[in-house]
C-alpha cells in the first residue's frame, strides 16, 4: 500500500516531465497578435510549439465545449487527419481550444469545422484564423 | 475493452456509427452462474451537456444474450466530468434464465494533475457497487491511467477482489 501511495505522488512529476524540457520561446510572440480585435486566448507554449516551423499556414483556433478529456480529444485529432487540407493539428485541453493548420489556399469553413467536432459529440463555438 | 470482476470477465467491442450510438458484442464468462455467452448491445446517448469546462452524459444501454429472449438486460450509464472532477453511475437490470438480479454502481474521481494532451493522465477514484445477488455495498478505491487510446482502471477491495478494466480506442 506504501509503495502505491509513493507511486500515486509521483505521478505528477512523472505527467510533466516532458514539459521541464520544454522552454517558452518569445521568437515571433504570435500568440499575442490580435485576430478580428481579440487576443487569442491559448496555452502559449502548446500554441508557440505548434507553429514552430510551419510557414505560409493559416492557423484556425477553434474554440470548443466539452473538451475536458484526452481519451476523447483522441477523436477529433483522427477526425481532422482524415482531411486532406489540414497540414497539422493539436489539442489545447487547458484552454479548450484546436489549433488546425491550413495551407494558405485553403478556404476554411466554420460550419464544415462544428460538423467535424459535432461528430465527435464536443460543440465549436469560436474561430480564429492567423496567417503565418 | 477488457473487463474483470468478482461476478464476471468479458470482453467487448463495440462500434460507434455516430456519437449518439454505438452497437457492439460482449463475450461473457459469468463466474456467478459458471455461464458463458455472449451480448449483442445497443447503448443510445439520451443527454449530453457540453460545457467550457465540463461535459455530462446521460447512456441507455441494453444487450440481448445469446442464450436466448430470457437473457437480456437494460439499465442507464451517467457520468459528468471536468478536467479536475469525474462523478459517474451505472444501473442495469439483469433478466436470466436463472435468476434476475441489479447490478449498479457510483464512482468519483480527481485528477491529482493537470496533464496536456498526450500526456500520461492520472484519476484517482472511489467506487461503491452492490449486486443483489451478493446483497451489501462494497467501496473501494481506484486508480484509472490512460494515455493515447490506451486506459486502464484497476480497483481492489479485499471481499470482492480486483475489479479492472482495460480498453484501447481504434
Amino acid at each position: 500500500m506504501k509503495i502505491l501511495l509513493a507511486f500515486v505522488f509521483l505521478l505528477p512529476a512523472l505527467g510533466n516531465a516532458q514539459d521541464t524540457h520544454d522552454h517558452h520561446s518569445h521568437e515571433g510572440h504570435l500568440h499575442e497578435q490580435m485576430v478580428d480585435g481579440e487576443k487569442l486566448e491559448v496555452d502559449v507554449e502548446r500554441f508557440d510549439k505548434f507553429v514552430k516551423g510551419l510557414k505560409d499556414k493559416q492557423i484556425a483556433v477553434v474554440s470548443v465545449k466539452g473538451m475536458v478529456c484526452d481519451f476523447c480529444a483522441q477523436g477529433i485529432e483522427k477526425t481532422f487527419k482524415k482531411d486532406k487540407t489540414v497540414a497539422k493539428i493539436d489539442v489545447d485541453l487547458n484552454k479548450g481550444k484546436v489549433f488546425i493548420a491550413y495551407q494558405m489556399n485553403t478556404k476554411i469553413d466554420f460550419e464544415k469545422i462544428k460538423k467535424m467536432i459535432v461528430s465527435n459529440g464536443q460543440n465549436a463555438t469560436k474561430l480564429q484564423v492567423l496567417k503565418l | 475493452m477488457a473487463f474483470s470482476g468478482n461476478m464476471y470477465n468479458s470482453l467487448y467491442y463495440h462500434f460507434s456509427p455516430t456519437y449518439r450510438y454505438s452497437v457492439g458484442i460482449e463475450s461473457v464468462e459469468d463466474k456467478f452462474f459458471n455461464q458463458q455467452y455472449s451480448y449483442f448491445r445497443f447503448t443510445y446517448l439520451l443527454n449530453r451537456r457540453n460545457t467550457e469546462n465540463s461535459q455530462g452524459n446521460l447512456y441507455f444501454q441494453s444487450g440481448l444474450s445469446s442464450d436466448g429472449l430470457d437473457g437480456h438486460f437494460y439499465g442507464l450509464h451517467g457520468d459528468w466530468e471536468t478536467r479536475r472532477w469525474f462523478i459517474g453511475f451505472n444501473y442495469r437490470d439483469v433478466k436470466n434464465s436463472l435468476k434476475n438480479y441489479t447490478d449498479q454502481f457510483l464512482q468519483v474521481g480527481v485528477a491529482p494533475y493537470l496533464g496536456a494532451y498526450g500526456d500520461f493522465h492520472t484519476w484517482i477514484m472511489i467506487k461503491t457497487k452492490k449486486n443483489t445477488l451478493l446483497g451489501d455495498w462494497s467501496t473501494f478505491p481506484v486508480l484509472k491511467f490512460f494515455k493515447g487510446n490506451f486506459l486502464i482502471e484497476f480497483g481492489y477491495n479485499d471481499q470482492t477482489e480486483w475489479d479492472a478494466q482495460v480498453m484501447y480506442r481504434f
